[in-house]
Order: C-alpha cells, then sequence, then structure tokens
C-alpha cells in the first residue's frame, strides 16, 4: 500500500517553470462565479476538474460515479458560490473540500465498501484507481507543483502511518474500518493518524499559492 | 454527555472524516454550541487545504469538461433520466447476445465485452440508485400550485439514506422576462437558496439536489418567483409553494 507515486512522472528538467496563480487572479475567478460569469466557470472546470476526479475517483474506485460527484461539486461552486467565503480559504481548496465530503457522503450512504475492495483488488491495487497517466508535460498542469509538495510531505512519513493516512484520508474509511483492514488496534490507528497529521500541517502550512 | 477534551482530542479526526457516523454526528452537534471548536476546525480544515492534492491528476474523459459546465449551468444533458434504465437495459440485451456470438470467435474480443457488459451491469447498478431516490423515498411531500388558469404542483422524494432530494416541478407556465422561478430549502437557521427552476409549461421539471452544504436540519422547501438574478438570501418575492416535511 503506498501513496499514489508520481515521482516516476516529474517534470522534465527544460519544461516551462512554474507560474504562480497569484492571490488576485484566484480573486477575480471567484468573483467571476459571484458575477455569474460562465468564461469564469469554463475556467474553473478545465482547471480543476482533473484534481477533483483523483479525489472523488481514489474514494469510490468507480469513473461514472467520481464523474457524477464532481458535476455536484461544480453545481453546488456555480450555484452556490455565496457559501464559498473568500476571507477564510481559496477557491481550489474548498472545491477539494465539497468532492471529497460528497465522495464520503455516497459510500458512507451506500455501504459499498465491499464490492469497492473486491474492485480494487480487480484492479491490482491502491494506486491504480486513482494515478491515472498523466499528460507527458505535467509541469504545464496547473496545481502541478503543488501535487509534488504535498506527495513529497506524505513520501516522508513513515510508511505505517502512511499507510493509515491513504485509508483514512483518501480512501474516506473511518477509525473502527482501518483498524479492521490492518488488523490493528483502534488505539494504533488513532495515534498513528494523529502523528501522521501533525507532520503533514506542518509540512503543508507554507503552501499557500495554487500553482499553474 | 461527552466531556469537552474528547472534542478537543478528536478535532483533526473530525476534519479528516475519520469518525465513525455517530461520533460525527455529535461533534457536528457541538460545533453549533461551540465557537472553540468551530475556530479550531476552520484553521485545521485551512493547514490541511491541499492535502487532497497528494493524489496524481485524472485526465477527464474527452467532453467531460463540457458537460460538467453544462451540468453545472443546469442545460440538459442527453436522455430524460427516466428513460436511461430502458435504454441500458436495451443496450445490455445487445451485449449479451453479442456476447454469446463472440464465445465462437477470438478470446479478446470475448474479453472485450465482457468487459463492455460488466461496466453496463455498474451503469445500470449506478441508475437504480438513482431511481432510488424515487423508489426508496422516505418521505414523499407534495403542494399544489394554482397559477391562473394553469394548475401544477410540487413533489418532492427525500432519500435521507443519500441525503438527496428528487424534486419534480409541473404544471408552471414559462416564467415571465425578468423572473425565475426559485427553489428554497427551509432549515432551523433560515431560508437557503437552492437552484433556479426552468419551467416551460409543458414537461415537467426534475431536479437531483443534494442537502445544502452547512445546512445542519432541512425541515422544507418553497417555490417563489424572484427577479432574475437576484441573490439575496431571502426570497423577495411572490411564494407559489410552501412544503414541511
Ligand atoms: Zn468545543
Amino acid at each position: 500500500m503506498a501513496v499514489p507515486d508520481s515521482q516516476h512522472r516529474l517534470p522534465r528538467p527544460d519544461a516551462p517553470g512554474p507560474r504562480l496563480l497569484s492571490d488576485a487572479r484566484e480573486a477575480s475567478l471567484a468573483a467571476g462565479l459571484i458575477a455569474r460569469d460562465e468564461r469564469a466557470l469554463v475556467q474553473l472546470v478545465e482547471v480543476a476538474t482533473p484534481w477533483l476526479l483523483a479525489v472523488a475517483q481514489a474514494m469510490l474506485a468507480d469513473r461514472d460515479e467520481a464523474e457524477e460527484v464532481v458535476q455536484e461539486a461544480f453545481t453546488i461552486a456555480w450555484r452556490r458560490v455565496d457559501l464559498f467565503d473568500q476571507s477564510s480559504g481559496r477557491l481550489m481548496p474548498w472545491l477539494l473540500r465539497i468532492t471529497r465530503n460528497r465522495a464520503i457522503d455516497r459510500l458512507r450512504g451506500r455501504r459499498r465498501r465491499v464490492d469497492k475492495a473486491r474492485r480494487l483488488l480487480a484492479l491490482g491495487g491502491l494506486g491504480a484507481g486513482s494515478a491515472a497517466p498523466v499528460e507527458p508535460d505535467e509541469a504545464g498542469t496547473p496545481g502541478w507543483q503543488v501535487h509534488r509538495a504535498v506527495h513529497a510531505a506524505l513520501a516522508a512519513l513513515p510508511p505505517d502511518q502512511r499507510d493509515v493516512v491513504q485509508l483514512a484520508y483518501f480512501e474516506g474509511l473511518t477509525h473502527s474500518e482501518i483498524a479492521g483492514r490492518l488488523a490493528i488496534p483502534l488505539g494504533t490507528v488513532k495515534t498513528r493518524l494523529r502523528l501522521a497529521f501533525d507532520k503533514l500541517r506542518g509540512g503543508l502550512s507554507s503552501l499557500k499559492d495554487w500553482v499553474v | 454527555m461527552i466531556a469537552h477534551d474528547w472534542f478537543v482530542e478528536h478535532r483533526t479526526d473530525f476534519v479528516a472524516r475519520t469518525l465513525e457516523p455517530d461520533e460525527e454526528r455529535s461533534f457536528t452537534e457541538h460545533l453549533g454550541g461551540c465557537a472553540d471548536c468551530r475556530a479550531a476546525i476552520a484553521r485545521l480544515e485551512q493547514e490541511l487545504a491541499w492535502l487532497p492534492m497528494g493524489l496524481a491528476p485524472v485526465p477527464p474523459r474527452p467532453g467531460l469538461t463540457r458537460s460538467l459546465v453544462a451540468g453545472a449551468l443546469g442545460e440538459r444533458r442527453g436522455p430524460p433520466r427516466w428513460l436511461v434504465p430502458f435504454a441500458l437495459a436495451a443496450s445490455l440485451a445487445l451485449s449479451l447476445g453479442a456476447w454469446f456470438w463472440a464465445l465462437g470467435t477470438t478470446r479478446a474480443f470475448e474479453r472485450q465485452l465482457a468487459q463492455e457488459r460488466g461496466r453496463l451491469v455498474e451503469e445500470l447498478a449506478m441508475t437504480r440508485d438513482t431511481l432510488g431516490i424515487i423508489r426508496e423515498a422516505g418521505m414523499v411531500r407534495h403542494a399544489s400550485i394554482s397559477m391562473g388558469k394553469k394548475q401544477g404542483g410540487m413533489l418532492i422524494f427525500a432519500d435521507e439514506r443519500t441525503h438527496r432530494w428528487n424534486v419534480v416541478v409541473y404544471g408552471l407556465p414559462a416564467s415571465e422576462p425578468g423572473e425565475v422561478c426559485q427553489f428554497w430549502f427551509i432549515t432551523d437557521s433560515g431560508m437557503v437558496r437552492g437552484v433556479e427552476v426552468k419551467t416551460d409549461g409543458r414537461s415537467p421539471a426534475l431536479l437531483t439536489l443534494p442537502m445544502p452544504p452547512n445546512a445542519r436540519n432541512v425541515m422544507g422547501a418553497a417555490l417563489t418567483i424572484e427577479p432574475m438574478g437576484a441573490t439575496g438570501a431571502a426570497p423577495a418575492g411572490v411564494e407559489l409553494a410552501h412544503l414541511m416535511l
């Protein structure tokens, strides 16, 4: 069990350098949504979809269902943009959170974990469902630098902590479900998660910019 | 009564959503009355905001982004939802027929068809789930609406299992220029703006709606006529229907 591997897909040395999507640019995207500017929605969908699909698909192990969840996230972003609090957060994390929560709600509502585990096995492991091939110009993929930084933070965790984060955060399992899956005591699950999240909070705190 | 220390200790678990469902419910209730925990949760959410991006991006299938935009804008995509099960059943039958035929041909083709069949079976399961909102709705509510000579109504199928509603609005004339028909959730903390409902006097509008985020207790729904482009937090126009669950 491992964090989805992207080390072999690091940007080429000659790839164009990353450009920051400035606060101002993101704010203008948010302002566009609030002003019901459909061009802002189109831009957001183009930039955010691959990342939202990754989250939903990792959880649901079902491409069609993942697309439905992503649709719900964009529908909320477009129709309920009033819920987005510009003062306390960024647009992309808001969308990621909606997507992750909707995917978890579906998982729990449907009690489909058994099926999912079966499908995951059929897919040949955890990474296979979530780490679909990416186009060769990753450095040009909006958000790729953020992905690399988060990936590095995850890779820096001890394997036992990384495994529980994988199951908890990226697959939506609860404490007791993780304990069952890994055949370890509940207290151990909680401790490992707590240690891991403390490290991740420290490691990710410097990540402020959504990078294109 | 859960000691406050428990909530402090499990804040990260709440953000990561690793608590058991009953624990999550207790935590959500606690947040309603604890500003400290609300502030701490907001801080943790910001600190872990980018974590989901640890997963490698998944390139969308061709045409998906266009369809996502259309979906968010509320434009109809593909055939009406009620047609889908029939279309799926037909294609499944065709696929099964082809599958038997393929037994006599190459193994590769056979595998391909089996995969296709598996995909269709999954799609069918998903469609059943969508229909499940209607079939297994824990609550069905109806309100009649009169508009001039037109008699219509609003029908809500509430599925508590998936926290979604299927809402059917029928028999209403097209909105006047500059006006829209607006759906509202009634929650314990007031009205929450839902979606605009496109009415045309002919076909019913069918909406599948997730519960509004941040609304803890949805108690009902209302339909109003609002000025186009209005974004107010509360209805300002004429109320057409008002339904309590
Ligand atoms: Zn508290």
